[in-house]
């Protein structure tokens, strides 16, 4: 069940040559768009936003496979374990960073985390990382940040073959074509990747990684009718079989239990765009996409369970791109969403639950003087199933000289309650027969339980229970960056005050002490810190790259139990005494220092690089029991993780790669169980077509 | 050794251990001494019923409550438990005072969140609750309600800090009553300990306690 973090590194690089190497972040902004940001494209520099990008040779010359693995290597962003490998971005929770790809979400999250392992990054052009609140142009879920990715349009006839095989038979094989006439484009890719997983425990049944099969396919078919108007037509179809070997330990008892899991997610996106005359380009995007999951063990004791969950997004949306003149440019949106979902998790699993959201936003941008840029948009979402949000948001950009530029903003960003935290039904059998009830059906249950004298007795949380409202982040970016040839630098200075957090609360006690949970929205929270940037090239062949990010995290209602004197912890006697401010450490599971450093060495054909990861530790358990983390709680360990990896482009077509991930062989069983050791790759790619790299 | 005998074994050899000792009570007006019980066991693990969750697997020991005198600082022996003689008695996360259902005293408790030390005065308008066993104990049980929190992830109990009972015993004095630990040694295991370990460690109270023997409110 547990995935993995960061075997990805592992696996492979794909097509190293295929494409015709992408412009790096450091040979020239000017040359990269963004499409992200502002929902329209745009140079990179013109963004007035944090915005990131990687480029296609950073992720293959990585030997990245699966999208967590290059994410891990980003400044600011760490992966999360439970429930798949999620990202934390500027110190929110994996729920709070959208996930696109080709500017449509990827749904099918598991108690809120998007499994990152069910992208493949080989047929990735672009990975555009947006931080900061975008629900202004992106709606739900959009509060940390964004991230979308582009996958590869060619603009030539390309056909190419990629394979890698690494440590715990690790395989990743690829195929990807292109073809393009005048009115025609087609490009295909279809991606398949197996491991035998691993643990890090020794003697353990279980695995930490599971063994898993992934298989995926997208195709992308394009039609120019003509200079004004064109259709694009994109299918994506991914699925995996993941075999489990869970074994649940209660006091000493342990129950094994084997089966297959198994989920599918099935994308297509239909485009027509537009343009009336020079000022007016008008987009038509229809998009469907279902994430169906299913879980089937069998335990020692033939005791079967099934798990199965279904999720379906419907949405259509028109965007008007209005270029009213060189100062000012607008974009007006809007859309309709169904969404629907049902699980054996819910009353009944055939019961399917619908939500339907109707939105429009409206972006304008107002380049007030030559240096001096102001992007302001909002968004309205009216909700069916709870209250509306609106999202407004402010930027502006401030160009000091071709050197220095400045960037300013604020704006709201929302998630909406899911069907989880609304329908959730669900009693855990295995550990202690707790139960947890979505909003919605909590009170209803309860209150039935309550009837014929199965509740001991109802928490004070219990009372609060009420519709579900959206949770809430006011972001605020300040940054700056500076650029010359050989420097590039950015700084961004961020907070983030999150309010309405929905968190999981004991409502009840059932007769003989099993506990009952709920949702409610009960938490203020807040992320600040600062993110910086470091790149320099030393000559045409070294270059180097470095990034920071300081975080401190925090939660109201606990900063003031602190300050008003009744928080406790416990002396080295046992005795208890009180516990002061700078003792507490905030939200757990985050470091407060994250670094990276890469060493880049590229000569001709050849290139070889050397990367190291650093997390400072973070709080894992409160072991005072004053139910807050602070230093006199366990914490894991800091670390560092260094990864290499070499290759060479031959001119016939050919490419190879080799690396080593984890080449300290940094490992802790406990708090990161899918860090495995040191490992090994190596992959080959041929080009049947264009087979000159450069 | 299978787990069952090395349970027995570790009972065997810890039975009524319950070490006592004295310190001082340093800083405060020193009138009433502070005292540390070690180890003190509260129906200690014996076995785990046959089965799997959520029919069987589950702990147990013999069902016995230790009764225990605050005015006399020992342990006072089951046949007394229809006496005055006990004042606080403990079985597992429960404690029970000689009051209501639970016993003939005129006990009663309550939760103070605060500091032990500070706690210098019981305030009058203090209510004292009694036990109206099972359901309802002057000192609440459950986690996070009372003395204790439960961590089901990592199956640790940890007494939560800043909590005093303030206890009236059986004989209508009072105490203040502290627990730091519920493990033997006095020492929580670690997260990462093995099941057998945290079964075998549990159940084993360390707390210090202040009697005031003139009847008065103040410590």
């Amino acid at each position: 069940m547990m995935k993995w973090m960061f075997l990805s590194a592992i696996s492979s690089c794909f097509f190293t040559t295929v494409f015709a190497q992408q412009q790096d972040t450091l040979s020239g902004n000017g040359a990269i768009t963004v499409f992200t940001a502002t929902k329209t494209e745009r140079a990179l520099s013109n963004i007035a936003v944090p915005v990131q990008i990687i480029s296609q040779k950073t992720i293959q010359q990585a030997g990245s496979l699966r999208l967590s693995d290059i994410l891990s290597e980003q400044t600011g962003l760490f992966m999360t374990n439970g429930f798949g490998t999620g990202v934390s971005m500027q110190g929110l929770n994996p729920d709070y960073t959208l996930i696109l790809i080709d500017g449509e979400p990827l749904i099918g999250r598991m108690s809120g985390v998007l499994d990152l392992k069910r992208i493949t990054v080989g047929n990735i052009k672009q990975i555009e990382i947006v931080r900061g609140p975008s629900s202004s142009l992106y709606g739900s879920e959009a509060m940390a940040g964004v991230i979308n990715i582009i996958t590869d349009k060619s603009r030539k006839n390309t056909l190419g073959v990629s394979a890698r095989y690494g440590t715990y038979n690790t395989a990743d094989f690829g195929l990807k074509g292109s073809i393009r006439t005048n009115k025609i484009n087609y490009q295909g890719f279809g991606n398949f990747y197996r491991t035998d997983g691993f643990s890090i425990r020794p003697n353990s049944r279980e695995r930490s990684v599971a063994p898993i099969e992934r298989f995926t396919q997208q195709h992308n078919l394009g039609y120019r009718f003509n200079d004004r108007t064109n259709l694009s037509f994109n299918i994506r179809h991914n699925s995996e079989t993941i075999k489990n070997n869970i074994t649940v330990i209660n006091n000493g008892n342990s129950i094994n239990s084997i089966g297959v899991e198994k989920n599918k997610d099935l994308n297509a996106t239909l485009q027509v765009s537009h343009k009336i005359n020079d000022q007016v380009k008008n987009t038509t995007r229809v998009y469907g996409t279902q994430f169906q999951s299913s879980q089937e063990l069998i335990s020692d004791n033939g005791v079967p369970y099934l798990d199965v969950f279904k999720q379906q997004f419907a949405r259509i949306e028109n965007q008007t791109d209005v270029h009213v003149n060189k100062q000012v440019e607008f974009n007006l949106g809007g859309g309709y969403i169904h969404e629907t979902a049902n699980s054996t998790r819910y009353d009944n699993s055939t019961s399917i639950k619908t939500n339907r959201i109707g939105y429009i936003y409206l972006q304008s941008e107002w380049r007030a003087l030559n240096k001096l840029t102001f992007i302001s948009g909002a968004r309205y979402d009216h909700n069916e199933l709870f209250a509306a949000a609106f999202s407004p948001k402010l930027a502006l950009q401030y160009k000091v000289n071709t050197n220095i530029s400045l960037k300013a903003s604020v704006g709201r960003g929302f998630k909406a309650p899911d069907f989880r935290q609304l329908y959730l039904n669900f009693t855990n059998t295995a550990a202690g027969s707790y139960s947890v009830f979505g909003s919605v059906e909590a009170q209803k249950i309860i209150n039935e339980l309550n009837r014929i004298g199965q509740i001991s007795s109802l928490e004070p949380s219990f009372y609060q229970l009420s519709n579900l409202q959206p949770e809430f982040s006011t972001g605020f970016n300040l940054g700056g960056s500076y650029q010359n040839e050989q420097w590039h630098i950015t700084a961004n200075i961020f907070r983030n005050i999150i309010e309405n957090l929905i968190d999981s609360r004991l409502v009840a006690y059932k007769t003989g002490g099993a506990q009952i949970f709920s949702y409610l929205n009960v938490k203020n929270a807040f992320t600040q810190g600062i993110e910086t940037d470091i790149k320099f090239r030393y000559n045409k062949q070294w270059s180097l790259s470095a990034g920071y990010q300081l975080l401190l995290t925090g939660d109201q209602a606990e900063i003031s139990a602190i300050n008003d004197g009744k928080v406790f912890t416990r002396d080295q006697n046992g005795f208890s005494r009180k516990m002061d401010r700078s003792e507490y450490v905030g939200l757990p599971n985050r470091s407060k220092h994250m670094a990276n450093l890469k060493l880049q060495y590229d000569y001709q054909n050849f290139f070889a690089n050397t990367r190291a990861l650093y997390r400072s530790s973070w709080a894992t358990t409160d072991t005072d029991g004053n139910g807050i983390f602070n230093t006199n709680d366990a914490f894991a360990k800091g670390y560092i993780q260094l990864n290499m990896a070499a290759g060479q482009n031959f001119n016939n077509g050919l490419s190879v790669q080799a690396g080593i991930d984890n080449a300290l062989n940094y490992t802790d069983v406990l708090n990161l169980p899918n860090l495995p050791g040191r490992t090994f790759y190596l992959s080959i790619s041929y080009n049947f077509l264009n087979k000159n790299p450069k | 050794m299978s787990k069952m005998k090395q349970m027995i074994f570790v009972f065997g050899i810890v039975v009524s251990l319950v070490a006592c000792s004295k310190d001082d009570n340093s800083g405060t007006s020193a009138v009433v001494e502070t005292i540390t019980v070690k180890d003190l066991p509260a129906d200690t693990i014996i076995g785990i019923t046959p089965g799997a969750p959520p029919t069987g697997g589950f702990p147990y020991g013999a069902g016995r409550y230790t009764f225990y005198s605050l005015e006399t600082n020992k342990i006072v022996p089951a046949s007394d438990s229809a006496s005055n003689k006990w004042d606080l008695a403990f079985k597992g996360t429960t404690i029970a005072t000689n009051s209501g259902n639970s016993g003939p005293g005129g006990a009663g408790a309550f939760v103070f969140v605060g500091l032990f030390n500070d706690l210098k005065t019981i305030p009058a308008d203090s209510s004292f609750r009694t036990d109206n066993a099972p359901s309802a104990f002057a000192i609440t049980t459950g986690s996070n309600r009372g003395w204790y929190v439960y961590d089901g992830i990592n199956q640790l109990v940890t007494p939560i800090p800043g909590r005093v009972l303030v206890v009236r015993t059986a004989s209508g004095k009072y105490a203040k009553v502290e627990i730091l630990n519920y493990y033997k040694g006095g020492t929580t295991p670690a997260t990462t300990a093995s099941d057998a370990i945290k079964l075998n460690t549990q159940r084993y109270y360390t707390f210090r306690f202040s009697f005031q023997p003139n009847g008065t409110k103040t410590f």
